[in-house]
This record gives C-alpha cells, sequence and structure tokens, in this order.
C-alpha cells in the first residue's frame, strides 16, 4: 500500500530517506502538484509517495541582484506572483500554474510557447540543493548568475523527473517582466505557405518571443479556450511579441509587413489584457487533452511543417512551437485502440526519427501505457544514463521503472 | 577513490612501445616527445605550475582519438586534452605527465544550419574563427571570451566559458545544444542532438564545463543566434569606483539589461589608453563600459535611461560611441586590457571571483582594503554586470616576499567571495589553481555526489586525473604546493 509522507524541512527529508536506505528501501516517488505525474512510463505503484507541499517558502529573494532561492514545493502562480511584486519573472510558461510546483515544473522541464525567446529551465537554474538515494543533503551551483565550480548538477536534475534525487530549493535567475506583449495570428491557405513564412521570419526585422504553429483541430481547441476568433479551417500561425509598449507596436507592424506578400487569409492582432488569455490556452494546451492521448515530438525547425502536415492527415490536434521544433500533438478521439493508437505513433515516430528527433508519449490512458510503444528506440547516449542512475541510485529506490529505466525497456 | 596512474617518464622502459603505437595512429608528424618540442605544453595560462607532458599527439580524427585513449589504458599513463592552452586555471596542466591530446588539427566547421540554428564544429576550431564564418548570416555563436582569438571551441565547451556578452546571452552551456564524446574509456557517446529537446538526462550540460574530466569532446553542436538589429555603446566616467557601483546597481535594479556592462578601475585605464589612445580621461576613478542591444525603436530608449541613472549616480560625463568603428576600438580595449598591463608592472595575478552584484562596493572596498594591507597595488577590469570580478594583483616575481603576499591576498579576496555569496570561480574555471577552495564551496555531501558521477564515467581515473575535485588526502596526486603566482593573460 502506498503511504504519503509530507516533510517541512530538508533535514527532516534527509533523515527519511537516509533511514529509508539502510531499512526498509521502500520506493519513494516525489510529487508537487500533481500534474504531470504521468510522465515517464512508470507501471510501478510506489511505496511511498513523498509530498512536497510542505516545502514551499522562500528563502532569499535579493531581487536588485535578479536572483530568488524558494523551497521546490512552492506553486508556480505563487512564485510569479512574489517575482510580480518586483516587476521580476521567470519567463517560463508552465500549464496548469496554479497546481504545478516549482520543483514539479523542474523535474519535468516544462516550457512552453515563450521558449523560443527566453529558452527552458536550463537556462535559468544557477543553484539547486537535494537529497539524494541515501539520504544525502546535496547543493550544487550556488547563488550568483555566473559559477563554473564543480559539476554542473543543475543541468542533469532538471528534466529528470525525481530519478535521480529530491530537488528541495532551487535559486532562479530572474528577468525583468516586459511591460506589455502581444499577439499576431494569421491563417494561411497551406502549410506549404507557412514554411516559406517560417523561412522568411528567420530574418525578421522584429524579435518575436514565440511563434507558433496550429493545425485547424487545435486552433479549434485553442481559440475555445482563448475566446479568441482563430480560423477554424486553415493553418494559423500565431506570433508573440514582448517589450514596451512602443517596441510591440512596432514589432507587430513589421510582423504584419513581412507576412503580408505570403497571401494572409485572415488575421488579427490580440493585445493586453486579451493576450492573457491566449498566452494561456497556448500553454494549456500540452495538458488540456480530454482525447486519448498526447505526445511530444522534437524535429529540427526545417521539418517542423512537414511533421505536422503529417500529423495533420491523421487528424491529430497539433500546436507546434516551430521555431523550436518542439510539437505538442493530441490524438483524435477516433483513435480507440491500441492498435490504431500504435498505427499512428508508429508513423510519427518514422519521421522524426528520419531527422534525427524523437517524440515520446507526455500522457495517455494508463491501462495502455504497458502496450504503447512510449518511447521508441534507445537513445544512443541512455546507456550512459543508465549508469549514472545506478551510481547514484544504487538500490533503484527513487521513482524505480520511470524514465530512463522504464523507456529502456520499450 | 581516483585510482593515480602511474606516471609515464622519459626514461621508462614503457615509453618507447608507447610511442611507436602512436606514432602507427597519428603518424609521424602527430607527436611530440623530444624534451624541448615539449616545453611549449608544460602549463597553459596558468604558469604557476608546470609538468611536462610525456608526449603531445595531435589526433585529426575521432577515431584516432579513440585509439589513443585506448593506448593509454593499455599503457596505463595518464591522457590530458588541450585546446589552446588559454586556461587560466591549470586546466591544462599534464598532471602525472602521460600523453597530451592536443585538438588542434581537429577545427573543421562541419556543418552549418541557419534554417535550424546550429552549427557542428570540431574542438580544436578557434571561436573567433567561427564568429567570423557567420559573419553576414545575421546569426552568430553568441559565447565570446577575450581570449576568442586564440580559445578553441572545445576548450569553451570543456570550461564552460563566458565572456563580457554573457550578461544578457549566457554562457556556453545555453549555447550548445549536443557533442560527440570520446569517453574515458575510449568509447564514443554522442550527447543531445541537432533537436532542442532530446529524451533522458541532459548529459550535455552535465559535460559543458567538466574541465577534460568526463572526456574528450570530438564535435559539438552549438546553437546559432540571431544578431541584434542595433547597438549602443557608453562609456560611463565616474570620479569614484563606489559612484560606478552604484549605478550598476540602479542598472540592474531598474530592470535593464544591458548586453554587456563592463567597469575598469583607473589603475587599468591608464595602461589601456597608453597602449590603445581611445581618449579615456586619466584623472576618472572608474569607467564603465555598457552595451545594450536590441531593435533599433528600443536602444534609444534604453540608452537614454542608463546615461540619466548613471548621471543620478554621479557620473562625471557619459559618451556614447557614434560609429562602429569607435564601438569597436571600445571593446578592443577592454577585451585586450590585460596585454596592457605590462605598463603597469613586471608580473601579475588575476582572480576570478563572482559576488552577487549588489555585493560589488563590498567586495571592491575589500580588495583595495586588502592591497593596502598588505602591500600590494591591485586593479581591477571586470564583468561588473555579472558581479564576476577580476582583481589584477601587481608584483615583480623577483621578489619572493611579493610573491607571498600575492598569494596570501588572493586567498583573502576568494575567500571574502564566499562569505558575500558567491564563488570562486566565474567563468575561468576550477583546473588546479582554484582545487584548495572546493571544500570551502561546497560540503563534503556536495563533493561526494560530484566524485561519484565522475567515477561513473571516468572510473580508472585515468582522464584528466587532479583536475577540480580535491583527492582525499593520501591520495598522492594533489596539486603541487603553489611557489609562486604567475604572469598571466586574462579574461
Amino acid at each position: 500500500m502506498t503511504v504519503e509522507f509530507t516533510p517541512t524541512t530538508q533535514s527532516e527529508l534527509a533523515r527519511f530517506v537516509a533511514e529509508n536506505a539502510v531499512g526498509d528501501k521502500r520506493s519513494l516517488c516525489p510529487v508537487g502538484g500533481r500534474t504531470a505525474l504521468h510522465y515517464g512510463f512508470s507501471t510501478q505503484e510506489p511505496d511511498t509517495v513523498v509530498a512536497m507541499s510542505g516545502l514551499a517558502r522562500v528563502v532569499d529573494y535579493p531581487a536588485r541582484d535578479m536572483t530568488i532561492t524558494v523551497e521546490a514545493g512552492m506553486r508556480m502562480d505563487e512564485l510569479q506572483a512574489t517575482l510580480a511584486t518586483e516587476r521580476q519573472r521567470l519567463p517560463i510558461d508552465i500549464a496548469q500554474s496554479g497546481r504545478a510546483t516549482l520543483g514539479g515544473a523542474l523535474a519535468t522541464n516544462t516550457s512552453g510557447p515563450r521558449r523560443f525567446g527566453h529558452g527552458t529551465f536550463r537556462d535559468y537554474v544557477i543553484g539547486i540543493s537535494s537529497v539524494d538515494a541515501h539520504g544525502r543533503a546535496f547543493k550544487a551551483g550556488g547563488r550568483v548568475v555566473k559559477n563554473v565550480a564543480g559539476y554542473d548538477i543543475c543541468k542533469l536534475l532538471v528534466g529528470s523527473r525525481g530519478t535521480l534525487a529530491i530537488v528541495t530549493q532551487v535559486t532562479l535567475k530572474l528577468r525583468p517582466l516586459a511591460e506589455t506583449s502581444a499577439l499576431l495570428w494569421c491563417g494561411f491557405d497551406s502549410f506549404a505557405t507557412i514554411d516559406r513564412v517560417l523561412e522568411r521570419l528567420m530574418t525578421s526585422d522584429a524579435r518575436p518571443v514565440a511563434i507558433e504553429l496550429l493545425n485547424p483541430a487545435s486552433a479549434t481547441l485553442i481559440a475555445a479556450s482563448s475566446r479568441c476568433a482563430l480560423p477554424t479551417d486553415l493553418p494559423v500561425l500565431c506570433l508573440g511579441v514582448e517589450g514596451s509598449r512602443h517596441e510591440v507596436d512596432w514589432q507587430i507592424e513589421s510582423l504584419r509587413r513581412e507576412v503580408a506578400p505570403f497571401g494572409v487569409k485572415s488575421s488579427d492582432v490580440v493585445s493586453e489584457p486579451e493576450a492573457a488569455a491566449l498566452w494561456q490556452a497556448l500553454t494549456e494546451f500540452q495538458t488540456c487533452a480530454d482525447d486519448p492521448l498526447t505526445f511530444q515530438a522534437n524535429v529540427r525547425p526545417s521539418q517542423c511543417v512537414a511533421f505536422i502536415e503529417q500529423a495533420t492527415k491523421l487528424n491529430v490536434a497539433i500546436q507546434a512551437h516551430a521555431a523550436n521544433g518542439i510539437v505538442i500533438g493530441q490524438l483524435p478521439e477516433s483513435a480507440a485502440t491500441v492498435n490504431e493508437t500504435t498505427v499512428i505513433l508508429n508513423q510519427l515516430r518514422q519521421s522524426t526519427r528520419a531527422g534525427g528527433g524523437n517524440l515520446h508519449v507526455l500522457h495517455c490512458d494508463p491501462e495502455w501505457q504497458p502496450l504503447l510503444p512510449m518511447c521508441g528506440e534507445a537513445e544512443p547516449a541512455w546507456p550512459l544514463m543508465k549508469e549514472l542512475k545506478q551510481k547514484l541510485d544504487p538500490h533503484g529506490l527513487l521513482n524505480p521503472g520511470l524514465f530512463v529505466e522504464g523507456a529502456l525497456l520499450r | 577513490m581516483t585510482v593515480v596512474p602511474k606516471e609515464l617518464t622519459q626514461t621508462s622502459k614503457r615509453s618507447q612501445p608507447l610511442l611507436d603505437r602512436l606514432r602507427v595512429v597519428v603518424g609521424d608528424d602527430g607527436l611530440l616527445h623530444q624534451a624541448e618540442q615539449l616545453l611549449v605544453y608544460e602549463c597553459d595560462g596558468y604558469t604557476v605550475e608546470k609538468k611536462c607532458p610525456d608526449v603531445v599527439v595531435f589526433p585529426t580524427t575521432t577515431e584516432q582519438v579513440v585509439e589513443i585513449v585506448k593506448l593509454c589504458h593499455e599503457f596505463d599513463v595518464p591522457f590530458i586534452p588541450r585546446g589552446a592552452g588559454t586556461s587560466l586555471a591549470g586546466g591544462c596542466l599534464p598532471i602525472g605527465g602521460g600523453v597530451m591530446i592536443a585538438l588542434t588539427r581537429m577545427k573543421r566547421i562541419i556543418e552549418v544550419n541557419y534554417r535550424d540554428r546550429y552549427a557542428i564544429v570540431e574542438p580544436g576550431l578557434v571561436n573567433v574563427h567561427l564568429t567570423n564564418h557567420l559573419k553576414g548570416s545575421g546569426y552568430h555563436y553568441a559565447p565570446d571570451p577575450s581570449s576568442q582569438g586564440a580559445c578553441t571551441i572545445g576548450g569553451n565547451f570543456a570550461t564552460n566559458s563566458g565572456g563580457p556578452h554573457t550578461l544578457k546571452y549566457g554562457v556556453t552551456v545555453n549555447h550548445v545544444l549536443g557533442a560527440e564524446v570520446v569517453m574515458p574509456d575510449g568509447s564514443v557517446a554522442q550527447l543531445g542532438g541537432v533537436t532542442e529537446d532530446s529524451p533522458g538526462y541532459d548529459l550535455t550540460g552535465l559535460f559543458v564545463g567538466n574541465e577534460g574530466t568526463l572526456g574528450i569532446a570530438t564535435k559539438v553542436i552549438v546553437r546559432l543566434t540571431r544578431d541584434p538589429a542595433a547597438y549602443r555603446t557608453m562609456l560611463g566616467v565616474f570620479e569614484t569606483v563606489s559612484d560606478a557601483t552604484k549605478a550598476i546597481s540602479e542598472i540592474i535594479g531598474a530592470g535593464i539589461v544591458p548586453a554587456a556592462l563592463e567597469m575598469m578601475d583607473q589603475g587599468i585605464v591608464s595602461a589601456v589608453e597608453q597602449a590603445f589612445h581611445f581618449g579615456f580621461p586619466l584623472d576618472a576613478g572608474a569607467v564603465l563600459l555598457i552595451e545594450v542591444d536590441g531593435l533599433e525603436v528600443a536602444v534609444d530608449e534604453e540608452a537614454q535611461r542608463i546615461i540619466a541613472l548613471c548621471t543620478q549616480s554621479g557620473a562625471r560625463e557619459v559618451r556614447q560611441a557614434n560609429t562602429q568603428k569607435e564601438r569597436l576600438l571600445l571593446w578592443k580595449c577592454r577585451k585586450q586590457a590585460f596585454g596592457a598591463i605590462g605598463r603597469l608592472s613586471p608580473s601579475y595575478c588575476t582572480q576570478d571571483g563572482v559576488v552577487p552584484r549588489t555585493k560589488l562596493p563590498e567586495i571592491l572596498e575589500f580588495i583595495i582594503a586588502c592591497g593596502q594591507r598588505h602591500g600590494l597595488r591591485i586593479v581591477n577590469v571586470f564583468h561588473a554586470g555579472d558581479g564576476n570580478i577580476h582583481p589584477i594583483l601587481l608584483f615583480d616575481e623577483r621578489d619572493a616576499e611579493q610573491i607571498k603576499r600575492v598569494l596570501e591576498a588572493s586567498d583573502e579576496i576568494l575567500g571574502k567571495c564566499i562569505e558575500l555569496g558567491g564563488s570562486v570561480t566565474g567563468e575561468h574555471g576550477i583546473g588546479v589553481e582554484k582545487i584548495s577552495f572546493m571544500d570551502k564551496l561546497f560540503a563534503p555531501e556536495d563533493l561526494a555526489v560530484m566524485g561519484a558521477i565522475r567515477d561513473c564515467f571516468n572510473p580508472t581515473g585515468r582522464c584528466s586525473p587532479g583536475k577540480m575535485l580535491p583527492t582525499s588526502a593520501g591520495c598522492g596526486n594533489e596539486a603541487m604546493p603553489r611557489i609562486k603566482p604567475g604572469r598571466r593573460a586574462a579574461m
């Protein structure tokens, strides 16, 4: 039976994990807001859930240094609200931020539309405190924005799905809040046209922070949740800009001028405050599925459009951070059986593989997990990752069977 | 615990067969082993400690690197990779001798892909050669260490190099997507790739900055960054260092992230002025070199805000570079500042501490007091916006007593950086120079986890022994005791 443990200090957690390591050796599953527990393909019920919600304090916020140190269980919306009081932010879009915690978002390396302009967690985590599988409390990095002392274990723990250590405290580099933002959306007659637009945008006068590509199926969903009148029968490009009002207006005008020659079928500018709803819909898409399965594909930006065209033919709803080559897909309800889903996944995975990319399932019916090809072939570096996991967690106590271990099996 | 490989000595009976086997791999012109040839390789930019490798090899392919590494295991000798040897922390010091693998002949640009925003390069490629190759494309490789005219991408990868523009653009790790690495056991690993997210652990992120202890990068996939549309480069002139640090705090506090924010104090300004004749005011206490970049419509407004903040903080004047030529000259003065120090002193020693930005006034006051206490002249040129200080301690290496004071003062300054919540290295790395600070900066548990990571990938310890992590007492390969500070080039 799964039991739950909610530490309120790092030393309490360390003691608990240390006793477990020499005693019962029960498996431990650290959780934050429990918004992404399905990530990483575990098929095992953990013996103990370690709830990090009791570690949610601000440790130090020297705003003029533009850094903050907080405990990992802090909710993302609370973190952003704290930062906003100093007109600062962590510029990473996190879905379900009213539940998701910093530690959870970091462990799953969550990102959203603005990653094109601002990057991902690995660009902002400058220090980390954790408890390893032996119950050893350790830290890496520090509290200064530039620091190359020792191995960068911060990078290793970002996206590690709680399989190497339980993150207890994080120091982040911060950015100023943008004065304002706006999104320009444009419907085009075909994916081929959008491909040419994306090429044109490589040398745009503007510096968009988000370049989002939607197919009609995802545009329909995002239009409904954002109450924006996006076309639902055309592929749509959403271009997001930030800055002072003057910068935002100038960039929107530049982008309009640059895309005009490609035959824009319909378009509009969504400014603040309405823009907030569209940003949110673009952030939440990856978790909003009622549909049977959500995947993420990583492809080269130049192959993004071809991939989306193929997925569209298979009735998959697609949102892509197109300039990053990150594609989120939701399978249609018609893909009702494991067999049909497997066929679609295999077809799409083949395309990603051809260009050096990959595709993995983010979310699906838990009963399907053991039956589906969740991650495809092993990545070339997985044997090294497995060695590292064994070195740091020799008894396999942290999220056993999850992530690298689990993915190797399938 | 790391096993220390036996040293390969010139007289060793084992050395001739190894030389013969290495010669088969890299050819006659790919190998140096005469004592006078090896002298160049006895140290890098950190000249305090010296040790010749027994042989230097110059592979031209990944396969050759693999063969070399396998031979090192067969003959039980240590090996160490080397790029241009610009490390300021002894990263290229061949502790225990052995085989030095110089990667300078692997310098091809294999692929540049603008649409997918990456380039694949070999490790021996000089940083500025990539910059030059990309010129005119609208894209650039962002990390620009001051030694970029000499240092290599492989060396940048190994040490996670910075540079003046890291304030806005980040350091090397923020611009590396993946790498091909010859692991310490001679296997070849592909880390990351040309797509942004790869499933699994971010081994690329872990390997950047490994200081050669986890393997040898033989290809690096770097990210290309869009060029800024416009720059505004300013020179703020201040009566005192404290006015200048106040301005830094005001600029960052106002939510402005300049592309670069560099400080030079009076001592360094006078040396630079003698060398480059820019027209710096010689009576100013400090100058700030401030660059903003971005959209043409935005940079003027941002520059005006900065000028106002500098003026409020007591700037005597704020000049703007009016032409690209002026801008480049200003940057030349900054990046080659260390070259001008020879005008001030026969020898010097620079440090690489970091403090939270708001602690800059405190650390600079401490440095002044420290210099007075030890009767030393210390000048400063550094990445102020990042809180990354480079105090330069001037001395005459013929005076042993002075040298002792320089070492004491250096240690006090770095100790103060730790006390203020900072670090002992922002961009130069730990190498051998700062290894004794690791247990002041990190707890035994922190070092144990780092040690476990090293042992996982480098279990024999033959790959770059004695670097970055302090060894347990009695292991026998602690860094040699420091005898004298070096005369060093710096960032």
